[in-house]
């Protein structure tokens, strides 16, 4: 090959590369932007509005047994909650290995398989669960006629724990005798669960709702080749009603709650748990015409000494969905959606300044209407149900106008991009 | 409330914002590509007034010879150093095509593409911001691409080998795309923003040109283009109007050497009349003088390759602080002639050299590929 012919494929080749290599581009100056950007978005502004025009505590109404956890709490006379558990559809015969089905008529080793969430558990010595037979023909959501039912003559067993015998998994062995009475008789077995100690004791049991519920199992024969019955929680009550049923088939039932705060306070959290509702008036040229990059809701906290003062509790602020037609604040606070992953981990003692944000609303307030999407908010505790803590905040009803609640927003001017 | 009416009125005066190109180059509306031909910029720029690929005199397409299509690549590398700080860039351009057409004996038409200004560019700007009760950093990202783009229709008359005179009608288009994005750190707390608006440009222009070859060893040219009105808008909404640059050239080529030719060229533009577009957009008047040569080279797998280099200074039409900024290049290049002269290949490599004065200083290299053919 001619010297000048490969000089010229090899110019070319070297050409062909560069064209390549530049096809990609690369327009990033920023390496002197120090010197050569002056900035083009405007500056952020902060405002802080006395923005709230209507707060109050109400009613969380997602329904009995909704909650993903069971709390069996003895606190004295600060906090009693009971466990009930259902096991309306009982077996009445069992297939022994290799044999064809014949009647139960015999029961062993009966008990309840409890998942518990050691973290919630409270009380440092031992703790007894006593269980009673609560089945009744009263309504279902009769709070009285099921209390009524823990009483000497329903006492169906006890035990025993000591704290260290309390894991993520406990088996609470119950009457064999009350259930074979149960199945020989073709009743419905319904279980409530007590704590009781020398000193306060609560754990929360993961419910069906939770994904574990409590098992019922027992042997209905000695064989130990044969199997052993597992049962989930089934409740037939109420009738017609397959969702609020399933709830029912275990829940828990409040005998005595903490009191509650004043009227004029904003509570979120406790039992039966309440959340706050919050809704603003916010000027429109800030929901319309700028951009909020942050906005904070500013509360008072007012320290709540009874129950648990320095145990952690995670508030998660939700965006109120129920348009012009949903006018009870206690209807329009069910109909929620979370707007941020961010909760505010707060102690029920605490006491001060508290910020909670919000900015994840404005861009839905942005695009809807205040007649489809009110202006509104919902406090409520990431383990509403499940926990008695309740925190709370002054209202604006407070005298001091600085402990009221306010609305801190951060915004900037949208600029009008174009000619230089 | 007080504080909203603030910032309502602040919103108003800031008017409208596209600024932090992060390049000497790209302020204003641009960086003007010089709508060149590679083999053009080979020498300079010295012989486009000559070159009938070029989109700088509509005389000139008069001497194209057999019809002719034509497409170039112009991408820019580009170092821009402040102080201490440096930023590399690449910069992807196809800143020509054209397509001329002989009609008959004396007539020839043209229809050509160039970028007239080139906006594209992209920064980052961290800040610090107060947000609520916090301090934080702020990203603020800027994307502009696009650009204003020249497109003529030529028509020209070659009455003898001595004289070509030619007219262009210009439509100048294009668009500015901008983005501008506000980025905070956590996201849990703070909403990024992020804001896009597209700008359209629309003008005319007219532009003559005229070729004297008295002998031949030396020719003169000179050409103009009257700018007409461009305006730019959002949407429907206008907001700029400016009469486009007054363009003047005149140029002198020798031939008087065997197989070479050595031209020099000077041009005027009128940028200062874009000043009116925008509140901070300053246009300079501004100069271009370019001297090159180009000769028959070595001949390669049996083609003559043509030889060439030029150098160039002028000032751009947009200026860094109030000050002008100038750019001097130097440039080499070679042209191919392929497919039996069906075809030719230019390439041009130019480094260019851009100064406001100050410890600001920008280099670039642009390659240029031409290709052009004959169907």
């Amino acid at each position: 090959m001619k010297s000048s012919s490969l000089l010229l494929r090899s110019l070319a080749t070297a050409l062909l590369f560069v064209s390549f290599a530049s096809c990609s581009e690369n327009l990033d100056s920023s390496g002197v932007c120090s010197v050569l950007c002056p900035p083009v978005g405007g500056n952020v502004q902060n405002i802080t509005l006395d923005a709230v025009v209507l707060d109050t505590t109400v009613q969380s109404l997602s329904g009995l047994g909704t909650e993903p956890g069971l709390l069996l709490a003895s606190r004295g006379d600060t906090l009693d909650t009971r466990v009930i558990i259902r096991y309306d559809s009982l077996p009445f015969t069992f297939s022994p290995k290799s044999d064809t089905a014949r009647p139960i008529t015999s029961v062993d080793s009966a008990n309840l398989l409890l998942h518990i969430d050691t973290l919630s558990i409270k009380g440092a010595s031992q703790v007894t669960i006593e269980a009673y037979d609560v089945d009744t023909t009263a309504s279902d959501t009769s709070k009285a006629a099921v209390l009524a039912l823990f009483r000497p003559d329903r006492f169906i067993s006890s035990q025993v724990f000591n704290r260290a015998d309390l894991k993520d998994t406990v088996r609470y062995y119950i009457s064999n005798a009350a259930v074979l009475a149960k199945i020989q008789n073709k009743a419905q077995l319904r279980i409530g669960l007590r704590a009781s100690g020398l000193t306060s004791a609560q754990m929360r049991i993961i419910s069906t709702e939770g994904g574990s519920p409590p098992r019922l199992s027992f042997r209905a024969t000695p064989d130990t080749a044969t199997a052993p019955l597992t049962l989930s929680p089934f409740s037939r009550t109420p009738a017609g009603e397959a969702i609020i049923a399933y709830n029912l088939s275990d829940y828990t039932i409040i005998a005595k709650g903490p009191p509650p705060g004043s009227p004029s306070n904003l509570d979120v959290g406790g039992l039966p748990p309440r959340r706050v509702y919050v809704r603003f008036n916010i000027p429109l040229n800030i929901v319309d015409s700028a951009t909020v990059v942050r906005a904070t809701l500013l509360l008072n906290q007012i320290p709540n000494p009874l129950l648990d003062p320095t145990d952690t509790v995670l508030i998660l602020p939700s965006l109120v969905l129920g348009g012009k037609a949903v006018t009870d604040p206690t209807k329009a606070a069910q109909i929620v959606a979370d707007i941020t992953l961010d909760t505010l981990r707060i102690m029920p003692g605490g006491s001060g300044l508290r910020e909670i944000e919000l900015a994840r609303a404005f861009p839905i307030w942005r695009t809807q209407s205040p007649d489809t999407i009110p202006r509104a908010i919902v406090l409520k505790t990431l383990n509403e149900g499940n926990s008695p803590l309740e925190i709370r905040f002054s209202s604006s009803e407070e005298a001091v106008a600085l402990l009221r609640p306010r609305l801190r927003i951060s915004y900037t001017s949208r600029v009008p991009l174009g000619i230089p | 409330m007080r504080t909203l009416i603030v910032a309502a009125l602040a919103m108003v005066l800031i008017g409208s914002r596209g600024g932090a190109q992060g390049a000497l180059s790209t302020q204003g509306l641009g960086y003007p590509t010089g709508q060149m031909s590679a083999r053009a910029e080979g020498t300079g720029g010295a012989v486009a007034d000559f070159d009938a690929l070029s989109l700088v005199s509509p005389a000139a397409i008069a001497g194209v010879g057999a019809s002719a299509l034509f497409f170039q690549y112009s991408p820019e590398f580009r170092r821009v150093t402040a102080g201490s700080s440096t930023a590399n860039t690449t910069t992807a351009r196809f800143p020509l095509v054209s397509g001329i057409l002989p009609m008959g004996q004396d007539w020839t038409l043209g229809l050509s593409s160039s970028t007239f200004l080139d906006r594209t560019s992209e920064t980052s700007l961290v800040r610090r911001q107060l947000v609520g009760a916090d301090s934080v950093n702020e990203t603020e990202l800027t994307k502009v691409l696009g650009a204003i783009n020249d497109v003529r229709l030529a028509l020209a008359w070659a009455g003898s080998p001595k004289f070509r005179i030619g007219g262009g009608f210009h439509v100048f288009s294009g668009s500015n795309r901008m983005t501008l994005s506000q980025l905070f750190p956590d996201s849990a707390k703070y909403i990024s923003t992020s804001q896009a608006a597209r700008l359209s440009y629309a003008g005319f222009a007219g532009s003559v040109g005229i070729e004297f070859h008295p002998s031949r060893a030396i020719g003169f040219a000179i050409a103009g283009r009257m700018g007409g009105d461009l305006r730019a808008q959002s949407g429907d909404t206008a907001i700029g109007r400016a009469r486009l640059p007054n363009h003047y050239s005149a140029s002198v080529s020798y031939d008087g050497i065997t197989g070479a030719n050595i031209s020099a060229r000077v041009a005027r533009d009128n940028w200062s009349s874009l000043s009116k577009m925008g509140s901070s957009v300053k246009g300079f008047d501004a100069w271009d003088y370019s001297v090159g040569a180009e000769a028959s080279g070595p001949r390669v797998m049996q083609r003559l390759i043509v030889m060439r280099a030029g150098a160039r200074f002028r000032t751009l039409p947009f200026g860094f602080n109030g000050q002008k900024v100038s750019e001097t290049s130097f440039m080499g290049g070679l042209g191919v002639p392929l497919a039996r002269d069906r075809a030719a290949f230019d390439f041009t490599v130019q480094r260019a050299g851009r100064s406001a004065g100050g410890n600001i200083n920008e280099r670039g290299f642009i390659l240029s590929f031409g290709l052009r053919v004959t169907p």
